[in-house]
């Protein structure tokens, strides 16, 4: 079963060189899906802090991807490797209150990537489904 | 700066198991600096125990709040309309915080969520070292400013012990030989000659042996 039909809370944070037409290209899939996707823009990936992440799976997330830049082609030179490493601290972070690693995932997308936040998104939410509803949700999530 | 590490978060738990209502305290000072205890941390402190308590289906309350020096009675006081809706402070001050709060609430309880480590220097971003004991008789105006006590690890006054390899301490490979920066520091200043001096051993009754150290200034009381 995929992420979407499993009903899985996605958050995504993401940098914005990604896909400049972002604010556009995400309105209909959050429309389509309401509280179960969030988008969080970010100027540079290197923008990411622990502090967000564990926000957003307090929020209800399920799973938080983190989409940088291809390594070695972020605009401020090394923001997606500063994200890789709050990435890494809010793993380790998580795990000790035993939640897993995998609810929070970056993905450097692939060099010559050239899509938009929505086709994007749209391709994770068909990823199968590996984790269960976080325990953290609640019954108001 | 006071520099200290979080508790782990099982040890954390295990103290504020039997409390509902838990209030996380930080301090915008030293502990911030070395992001062990500042407000960033008291958020990512208190998400993570908010999310325990959740998915353990415990009925805890988990409030933040930051004081910009947990170690001064003017900034404690901001906590006097709020300690007792809590049943516990979860503090991420250094232990001079803990206790200087615990003072001020003589019947609240404090529980501190670091364990403080040394007084230090930030060397670069993410990096922390221990570069003053707190001896309480600074020799560092004969030493280069480079503390041999504290950066030497065999603490000597009198000249290095030989052992250092490419101007690494033999002990710990990763931290320069104190005695190379004291000699080149002072070979640089054209100050060689402050190697002459004979320093008797280090009178550790000024750290120590005589219980808590206080300073008291007349001119600085109201």
């Amino acid at each position: 079963m995929d992420q979407k039909s499993a009903g899985l809370n996605i958050t995504i944070f993401f940098c914005q060189q990604i896909d400049p037409e972002q604010d556009v290209n995400r309105r209909a899939l959050e429309k389509e899906l309401g509280r179960r996707i969030r988008f969080f823009p970010l100027p540079c990936s290197g923008r990411t802090d622990s502090l967000h992440i564990m926000r957003a799976l307090e929020s209800g997330a399920d799973k938080v991807y983190i989409l940088t830049c291809p390594e070695g082609a972020c605009h401020y030179r090394e923001g997606n490797i500063r994200a890789r490493k709050r990435i890494a601290y809010t793993q380790d972070l998580i795990a000790e209150i035993g939640l897993e690693r995998e609810r929070v995932e970056l993905i450097a997308l692939p060099a010559g990537t050239s899509s938009t936040i929505d086709k994007l998104a749209r391709e994770l939410l068909a990823r199968e489904a590996t984790l269960s509803p976080s325990p953290v949700r609640g019954k108001l999530n | 700066m006071i520099t200290a590490e979080r508790k782990p978060i099982t040890e954390i738990k295990e103290m504020i198991a039997p409390y509902k209502k838990v209030l996380v305290v930080g301090c915008g000072s030293c502990v911030a600096e070395c992001a062990s205890g500042g407000e960033k941390e008291v958020g990512l402190l208190a998400s993570a125990l908010r999310m325990d308590a959740k998915a353990s289906g415990k009925d805890v309350e988990i409030k933040e709040m930051t004081l910009d020096r947990q170690c001064v009675y003017e900034f404690i006081d901001q906590l006097t309309d709020v300690i007792d809706q809590y049943d516990v402070i979860l503090s991420l001050g250094c232990g001079a915080g803990v206790q200087a709060v615990a003072e001020v609430f003589p019947k609240a309880l404090i529980l501190p969520a670091l364990n403080t480590t040394f007084i230090g220097q930030t060397k670069e971003a993410g990096l922390w070292i221990e570069n003053c004991r707190g001896c309480g008789d600074c020799k560092l105006g004969y030493f280069a400013a480079v503390c041999p006590i504290t950066r030497c690890a065999k603490g000597l006054f009198n000249g290095p012990c030989g052992g250092s390899k490419a101007d690494r301490c033999e002990v710990d490979p990763d931290v320069p030989c104190a005695w190379q920066l004291i000699v080149t520091r002072l070979e640089d200043m054209g100050r060689l000659d402050l190697l002459c001096k004979v320093h008797p051993p280090a009178d550790w009754s000024k750290q120590q042996g005589k219980g808590p150290r206080k300073i008291y200034r007349e001119d600085q009381r109201s």
